[in-house]
């Protein structure tokens, strides 16, 4: 990894199966995750990914970009947008620095519509 | 709106066991096989989260709220197998145009006592 470097993109589309899996494994079982009624009730237009779905997510690919996730140091995100059932998600970034042993990446998430979700997205994994 | 700063909740227990980790896994897409995922340590700090913005003394408005940030640093992974530790703390409690910024700083620590992950989670309340 060099100073400068992109970082291979991977999407991911969203399933209301996922969430549903999300909220039993997280313990996050928020009715604006599971119960679409419920999620309209409160002005969603329907249920909706956990912010932190995407940034499991965005941590899984980043898992695989580096090879191991024990690698990582430090990961850090913004949430800055709503995900949907059928919104592809797409994960991306550049190395900003390798100093020390250490790869400092800047990393976001965006839908299909290129808004970003995922935003002020900060890695730091060990290199090599 | 800043006297529940500093103010630090009881640990709660979580454990990486096999069948909690498979199931985290499989939801992120992750391999269930390759060990903890980064994002585990969040089993833990949602129950942390739940002790703060169930405190009455933190008065949270729950309809109002929004995860704003979230954010991990690993001293160590944890592995497949280990009881983990949550202890949360509130870290900041800001108002700045006209939102409410309340930070929680949860410590992560395994069966020995020593702390390996850290979280840092911005819940934003308008």
């Amino acid at each position: 990894m060099q100073a400068g470097d992109e970082l291979p993109q991977h999407s991911v589309e969203i399933s209301r199966e996922q969430i549903a899996a999300y909220a039993e494994a997280s313990g996050d079982r928020n009715p604006i995750h599971l119960d679409e009624e419920f999620a309209k009730s409160v002005g969603l237009p329907g249920v909706i990914a956990h912010g932190m779905l995407q940034m499991g997510l965005l941590a899984t690919w980043l898992t695989q970009t580096v090879g191991d996730h024990r690698k990582l140091k430090r990961l850090g995100v913004r949430f800055a947008g709503m995900a949907l059932p059928g919104d592809t998600l797409t994960f991306g970034g550049r190395v900003a620095s390798v100093d020390g042993g250490v790869a400092r990446l800047e990393v976001w998430g965006q839908n299909q519509r290129g808004e970003r979700v995922l935003t002020k997205g900060i890695a730091e994994v060990q290199t090599g | 709106m800043s006297e529940v700063v500093g103010k630090q909740y009881e640990p709660v227990e979580f454990d990486a066991d096999e069948a909690a980790v498979r199931a985290f896994a499989e939801a992120v897409g992750a391999d269930p096989d390759a060990g903890v995922p980064p994002t585990f340590a969040f089993i833990g700090t949602f129950q942390t989260g739940a002790q703060m913005i169930f405190d009455e003394e933190a008065k949270v408005n729950l309809a109002m709220l929004v995860h704003g940030e979230q954010e991990f640093s690993w001293e160590r992974h944890p592995e497949v197998g280990e009881k983990l530790t949550a202890q949360g703390r509130v870290g900041a409690d800001e108002d700045r145009r006209g939102l409410r910024f309340l930070t929680l700083e949860t410590e992560i620590k395994d069966a020995s006592g020593k702390p390996i992950v850290s979280s840092r989670m911005l819940d934003v309340i308008r």
